[in-house]
């Protein structure tokens, strides 16, 4: 075995059972399992439906998906009673608003709740208009697929990852910095941009192990709420072996991405706050970036290699529009890629930095 | 380049505006150096630019010829016992020095070996699987130098190492400290304990406000303090007589009379005429028991050069 390799595997022994086991990182379990309790908590629920609905009213004609589907928002209320009947229950209240000019008008308001064999719909309506569709109970597979892509895209990427790798990879030196014992690493027979491989790929070896781990559980957990056929359907007939491995595969890329980017600020930078704060503002902002710049995010490259899509709802404002539209979406092999290719340019970045590095512990 | 020598060519080091040291000029032979100063001299600042914990502002510093840049073949050479008392969270005492070991890229079994061996050396052997984090100050003082001697350096850097250790423990560290420089070793320490410094140094380097201010073997340096006459101590079985003879002498600044009547305390300005007039002494007859210079340790030499501005200093 190289000196190197051997050198990097001593740097990994270190560090992995540091970052697994450190008090201050016990936030980055929380922040991995939150997904995990809420997918669990919706299986739960989605699969005793009936418990919950405990105040059904008496006599009430169940009505099948396909009829509860078939409503749209948009649609008043002439047409909604049309297509399944007066609602069993309904509310209406007298809203006070504003009008285009500022001013004060009174909006009548109703809830109209219909019944289903699987699930309840409550319907807004604003004038005898429906404006927001609300489904409760137990929800379709294609449902349940569509909410794990939204909650990974928008809170396990862009949140739970981003804030982990945060938490890891600024660490690793500036936590060393604090605690007053880098200078053991920089004291030892070992090039420093070695230590700074040996590190990185301790962090990427520990994220990766704790948000794989995560969307793992994620994936059982959403799954668990349907029967075995419907979930067996899902990986033999529906690409679901293929869709969980590019979920596995997006954490893993995602914690190598933002494990770069946050080990470089955890060299240049004392405070987090400051380089978290632009890392996340200009991840945001990346579907605003022109085309060339949108290349230095990891988030562009992430969102390409999500297995379902996830579009805006209708009535979103502009800028939260933007956030969820892929943009330009490119190729699965150029997205990985260029990850990497992002990733091997911000540690070689950051090498300049290490061979030059000074222990000013009481500047810390 | 190949060197036997640390080397400090014209080494400067600001933090800011604030000096740490300024122009440092140093070859430093094997053996036990020693650097004395006040708080602030540049003590722990020369330390960390001979280890590129720093790096110079102006200047070049040499390892054995080698530079801070090639960390993989220095750190082989150099072993460094600094002031932080810190270790990595979560290891015990024998994980830390093996730990630190394995980054060589020497294979398990070695590592192991080499660690109980420094374990061992400082006496640690029954204390190494508990947590570091746990230890008392002398014992985190112990640990920290097996970790930096546990791979056979042959230049030793030791800041303030006798800190926090009793007195049976500081005899051991320090007949350590001359095995390394009996093999040929150089072992560069700092200390504020004066009178340690005296006895186990080769050579001292005195450094006050960031700059050097004298290096070399004590009693030479002592020797180069002209405008400071030097004390002597006799013991003589007729000192009124000495003492008479001795005023005739223009280099004699003063004769004193010890309290018991059997020896004298003198003070000259030219300790080579007064040897000499001390040959003559004993040839005409007088019986001298002893003759002794009183000022030429660490302590006098450090308050002659920079007059205790330093209430630390022992």
């Amino acid at each position: 075995m190289s000196l190197w390799l051997t050198q990097i595997l001593a740097v990994m022994r270190l560090e992995i059972k540091k970052t697994f086991f450190a008090r201050r990182g016990l936030w980055i379990y929380l922040l991995a399992l939150a997904p995990v309790a809420i997918f669990a908590l919706g299986a739960f629920m989605s699969r005793n439906f009936q418990v919950f609905e405990t105040t059904l009213p008496a006599g009430v004609h169940l009505l099948t998906d396909e009829q509860l589907d078939s409503v749209q928002s948009g649609m008043t209320r002439a047409q909604i009673v049309a297509l399944l009947g007066e609602p069993p229950r309904t509310r209406t209240r007298r809203l006070h608003g504003f009008d285009q000019d500022n001013k004060p008008i009174i909006v009548q308001q109703e809830d109209m709740r219909y019944y289903g064999e699987n699930r309840s719909l409550i319907l807004d309506l604003r004038d005898g208009v429906v404006g927001s569709i609300m489904s409760r109970g137990r929800s379709s597979f294609d449902q349940m697929s569509y909410a794990f892509a939204t909650v990974f895209q928008f809170f396990f990427i862009r949140l739970a990852i981003f804030f982990g790798c945060l938490g890891i990879f600024m660490n690793l030196f500036r936590g060393e910095m604090v605690d007053k014992s880098l200078h053991y690493y920089l004291l030892s027979p070992i090039r420093r941009e070695v230590l700074l491989v040996g590190k990185f790929l301790a962090g990427v070896v520990a994220s990766a192990v704790i948000f794989t781990t995560s969307t793992g559980l994620q994936l059982i957990a959403y799954l668990s709420a349907f029967d075995a056929a419907t979930v067996s359907r899902y990986f033999n007939q529906d690409h679901g072996t293929s869709q969980v491995a590019a979920y596995l595969g997006v954490t893993v890329l995602a914690c190598i991405g933002y494990g770069s980017v946050f080990l470089g600020g955890g060299l240049l930078f004392r405070n987090p706050i400051f380089p978290a704060a632009a890392v996340l503002i200009w991840e945001a902002a990346n579907p605003l970036l022109p085309a060339l710049l949108k290349k230095f995010s990891v988030i562009y490259y992430l969102k390409s290699l999500c297995p379902v899509p996830v579009a805006a709802p209708p009535g979103m404002p502009a800028l939260f529009k933007l956030l969820v539209s892929s943009g330009d979406p490119i190729s699965a092999y150029l997205a990985v890629l260029g990850l990497l290719a992002l990733a091997a340019v911000v540690l070689w970045a950051c090498t300049f930095k290490i061979r030059k590095l000074e222990i000013n512990y009481t500047t810390e | 380049m190949s060197s036997d020598q640390i080397i400090f060519d014209n080494v400067s080091k600001f933090y800011g505006d604030v000096l740490g040291v300024n122009r440092v000029n140093l070859s430093i032979p094997p053996g036990i150096t020693s650097l004395v100063g006040p708080n602030g001299s540049g003590k722990t600042t020369l330390m960390n630019l001979l280890t590129g914990l720093i790096r110079p502002s102006r200047g070049k510093v040499t390892v054995l010829g080698l530079t801070v840049d090639q960390p993989e073949k220095l750190f082989k050479l150099v072993g460094y016992c600094s002031q932080f008392d810190a270790f990595p969270k979560g290891l015990t005492g024998y994980e830390f020095v093996n730990s630190y070991l394995r980054l060589s890229g020497r294979d398990a079994a070695e590592c192991d070996e080499l660690a109980w061996k420094a374990i061992d050396r400082v006496g640690l052997r029954d204390a190494a699987h508990r947590k570091a984090a746990g230890y008392s100050k002398g014992m985190r003082q112990r640990m920290r130098l097996a970790q930096s001697i546990a791979h056979n350096p042959r230049v030793l850097i030791l800041d303030e190492p006798l800190n926090g250790l009793d007195p049976l423990v500081r005899s051991e560290t320090i007949a350590l400290f001359r095995s390394f420089a009996k093999d040929g070793c150089h072992v560069l320490l700092s200390s504020h304990v004066l009178h340690e410094v005296d006895i186990i140094s080769d050579q001292v380097i005195l450094m006050n406000g960031g700059y050097v201010v004298a290096e070399g073997n004590i009693k030479g340096v002592r020797s180069e303090i002209s405008e400071q006459p030097m004390q002597i101590v006799i013991r003589c079985d007729h000192p009124n007589t000495l003492a008479s003879r001795f005023f005739e002498e223009d280099h004699i600044v003063e004769v004193r009379m010890h309290h018991d009547k059997k020896g004298l305390l003198i003070k000259t300005s030219d300790p080579d005429r007064f040897f000499t007039l001390m040959n003559h002494v004993a040839l005409n007859g007088h019986k001298l028991e002893s003759v002794a210079p009183v000022d030429d340790d660490v302590n006098s030499v450090y308050e002659y050069l920079i007059g205790g501005e330093d209430e630390t200093i022992s």
